[in-house]
């Protein structure tokens, strides 16, 4: 039933188009990183209560969203719905593409990026950035095991499968884990935000993987079954409900306790609530729910798309909110009295995000897509034909 | 153990070609496309450039050596020749040292080194420069004036 | 002796593995001698008492400013604190208003020196805990990691003060620092900036010493008086103690 895989032809002027797009963006990230380095953090709009910006935002959601590409392949070689072994590929190679671009913004906003080797040289396994470079790099070699293995070794392809499976859970627990282990944030320090980061990365990654697939047969012409949309749609609809169920709990637990009352007033209701009403709840959560749920919007592939669009929004809405108001909320030294000092204490912390910032994050974004670009024009990684047996029916439709 | 690994059957796949060892047909003349004249006249320039280079080395070398200022007074904690090998290694564990563990040796320290080298310029400016080296300590150490 | 193909490429990977990983192994030096390490068996700790503080004193933050060349950039969301002087107000009006310094607390359990990748961040034998700023990649994980907000990058960069302190470096811009305890005059038997700059001013508010010596001012008035610290319930065990807040 699997249709030949075939690289796309690329030699159309709308590929070029996009493909120099995505050039010009990594050249930008590129020029905007030599800037700051070169000037010092000072020229962003980072400051000592918000020393994690725009980049980082960038950076952790297309990590998050690169663990969440390879929910197709985990769906067809863990969960054996054979629907979508066709697109395996197309995961596990989003899955790098998106990783690589990540972890590129993350390692071009250091203040002494010439001092990287030293993380390979002195490590400090107490630290989660250091579990985490373990763990991205031991997930990116297993991304490329698991396409050897699709392209290749059938015969070995569950097995690496599922531990690229297994292994992508970890890794978003490690990524959620650098704000859930730091005690001293009130805002994410809690055991709960490692498992939303989990939930969170299976939104994106199937949201993003729906949009990418659908545009990419689309402006190649090939054919495309809307049932394998319907699919994903079914599975996005699960994964949205997992995150209100998430986000619900950890507001439900933290407001019961009085000693959090403070914080969670500010959360949802200070200078940062915006982000979390707006762009963790409505856009993340609320608007797709609404779309996917209707019965015209949600039975329509580009319903669905829009559905989608909204999520990746949200998941970058979720990511600064975690960062951003973490970071802004100040420290209570003392408790029951108000604090002021030269060093704003007391003081909520302020950021504006400069172009500086945005250029570096959406490099990542260039990078990610030039890689997938390519990789689609070289590799044969699309099967001709998207395909679904004729009687397959959804179990559910809205 | 590599023969071993060689002499395995060849993975079965379905839809991969077998791999076909290469067979020669006959005997055949091996030819340069370069001429007779032009392999000597590349031979000939290779030796000369090479010849060059290993003469022009030294020359080059005995010309103009760096001339680091001397010392006010001596000794040093280790000897001229052994610092300039390896004080770049003594400096960086030392270094370590005491940023680690705190000021262990004084008579060491990089402040030390200074009472009798009392110019970055007219020493350690000078082989640097000559080497084409440009160590980054100085970018937060004050060398005093 | 001939090789197939595939012994040869087999042989060159090796050796360019070799070649390429060479240069990163180094012997391990052997750990420096205990007796050799400055502060052995002594662990620093300061107490400060905040009834003979007042508000318009800051003796600590300018001689910390002064000894260690710590720069002010004129831009209020970025200048580095080491030290700085916090004012602490009753939120329903029953307490009187209060001044107090806040600075590294140079926990026993410091989240920073957990959360460091490089391990740039690491306790001393004294206890201190410092920052390697040779080792430091900037990434800013420590400064989201520690409560106290006792950390700041160096978002600027510096050249030596004019009429600075010319034993002391300064920075490179893209690292972070903060409080050091003065440990470069630690080890050389004086006292921090901050805490000789307060006996000047005959504030005598700030005491240094080792907590590790019974007969030491500190052991005996933390014996005897009732401090505090701050935040004491994330179980950090910080060192710089309170008194009369």
């Amino acid at each position: 039933m699997l249709s030949e895989f075939s690289a796309i032809e690329g030699r159309s002027f709308g590929y070029w188009k996009i493909l120099g797009t995505m050039v010009a963006l990594v050249l930008l990230g590129a020029g905007s990183f030599l800037y700051v380095e070169h000037q010092g953090h000072a020229v962003t709009g980072m400051n000592n209560q918000i020393v994690w910006g725009l980049p980082h935002v960038f950076a952790i959601s297309l990590l998050v969203m690169a663990s969440g590409a390879l929910n197709m392949g985990s769906m067809s070689t863990v969960f054996a719905v054979k629907q979508f072994e066709q697109f395996g590929r197309f995961s596990a190679f989003l899955s790098i593409a998106l990783l690589s671009g990540g972890l590129a913004v993350l390692v071009l906003d250091l203040g002494r990026p010439d001092n990287m080797l030293l993380t390979m040289i002195h490590m400090n396994f107490r630290s989660m950035f250091t579990w985490n470079v373990f763990l991205y790099t031991g997930f990116l070699t297993l991304c490329l095991l698991y396409l050897w293995t699709m392209f290749e070794y059938k015969q070995y392809k569950k097995f690496v499968g599922t531990a690229a499976f297994g292994w992508r859970l970890v890794l978003t627990t490690g990524t959620g884990s650098i704000f859930g282990v730091i005690q001293g944030r009130e805002v994410f320090g809690s055991a709960i935000t490692a498992p939303t980061f989990v939930a969170v990365s299976l939104t994106s990654g199937t949201a993003l993987s729906i949009l990418l697939l659908v545009h990419t047969f689309r402006r190649t012409g090939r054919v495309l079954d809307d049932r394998l949309v319907f699919g994903m749609r079914n599975a996005l609809i699960f994964f949205l409900a997992l995150v209100a169920y998430l986000l619900v709990v950890e507001k439900f637990t933290r407001l019961y306790d009085p000693s959090s009352y403070a914080v969670e007033g500010w959360i949802l209701t200070g200078p940062w609530a915006w982000l979390y009403w707006l762009g963790v709840w409505g856009l993340g959560v609320l608007i797709p729910m609404a779309l996917l749920f209707n019965h015209n919007i949600g039975n329509s592939v580009n319903g669905v798309l829009m559905a989608s669009f909204y999520v990746v929004l949200g998941t970058f809405c979720f990511v600064g909110h975690t960062l951003m108001a973490g970071q802004a909320y100040p420290f209570d030294l003392f408790p029951g009295y108000i604090l002021s000092s030269a060093f704003q204490d007391g003081v909520s912390g302020t950021y504006v995000p400069t172009l500086s910032e945005l250029l570096l994050g959406m490099g990542g974004v260039g990078i990610a897509g030039a890689i997938y670009l390519l990789g689609i024009r070289f590799l044969r990684m699309l099967p001709e034909k998207g395909e679904a047996p004729k009687g397959w029916e959804l179990p559910w439709n809205p | 153990m590599i023969a071993s690994i060689r002499n395995l059957p060849p993975l079965r796949v379905k839809g991969r070609r077998e791999y076909q060892p290469y067979e020669m047909e006959e005997e055949r003349e091996v030819k340069s496309p370069t001429s007779w004249a032009g392999r000597w006249s590349r031979t000939i320039l290779l030796m000369f450039a090479l010849f060059a280079a290993w003469i022009a080395a030294p020359l080059s070398v005995q010309a103009d050596p760096p001339q680091p200022e001397k010392a006010v007074r001596g000794p040093c904690v280790r000897d001229a020749e052994w610092m300039r090998r390896n004080h770049m290694d003594f400096l960086k564990h030392k270094r370590e040292e005491t940023v680690r563990e705190g000021k262990i040796a004084p008579n060491e320290s990089f402040l030390s080194c200074i009472s009798c080298h009392p110019s970055k310029e007219r020493f350690c400016d000078r082989c640097h420069a000559y080497v084409g080296v440009a160590p980054n300590c100085f970018d937060c150490h004050q060398y005093p004036k | 002796m001939t090789m197939d193909r595939r012994s040869v490429l087999g042989l060159g990977g090796a050796i360019a593995a070799g070649v390429a990983l060479a240069p990163g192994l180094h012997l391990i030096a052997a750990p420096a001698s205990p007796e050799a390490a400055s502060g052995k068996g002594k662990r620093w700790a300061m107490l400060i008492d905040t009834t003979r503080c007042t508000a318009d004193c800051t003796a600590c933050t300018k001689a910390c400013r002064a000894e260690n060349n710590v720069p002010l950039f004129g831009d209020p969301l970025r200048d580095i604190h080491w030290i700085r002087k916090v004012e602490l107000k009753d939120s329903q009006g029953r307490k009187p208003t209060m001044s107090l310094p806040v600075l590294c607390n140079h926990c026993e359990n410091p989240p920073c020196v957990h959360v460091c990748p490089t391990e740039a961040s690491f306790i001393r034998r004294d206890g201190i805990v410092q920052i390697d700023k040779h080792r430091c990649i900037g990434c800013r994980y420590c400064i989201i990691a520690c409560p106290y907000k006792a950390r700041s990058l160096v978002f600027y960069k510096t050249k030596p003060p004019k009429d600075g302190n010319p034993s002391v470096p300064i920075r490179a811009a893209g690292v972070v620092e903060k409080c050091t305890f003065c440990a470069h005059r630690i080890d050389d038997g004086k006292l921090p900036a901050c805490v000789e700059a307060c006996a000047k001013a005959d504030k005598g508010a700030m005491i240094f010493g080792d907590i590790n010596d019974p007969k030491s001012e500190i052991s005996q008035r933390l014996q005897k008086e009732k401090t505090q610290t701050i935040r004491p319930d994330l179980g950090l065990k910080p060192h710089v103690h309170y008194q009369g807040i």
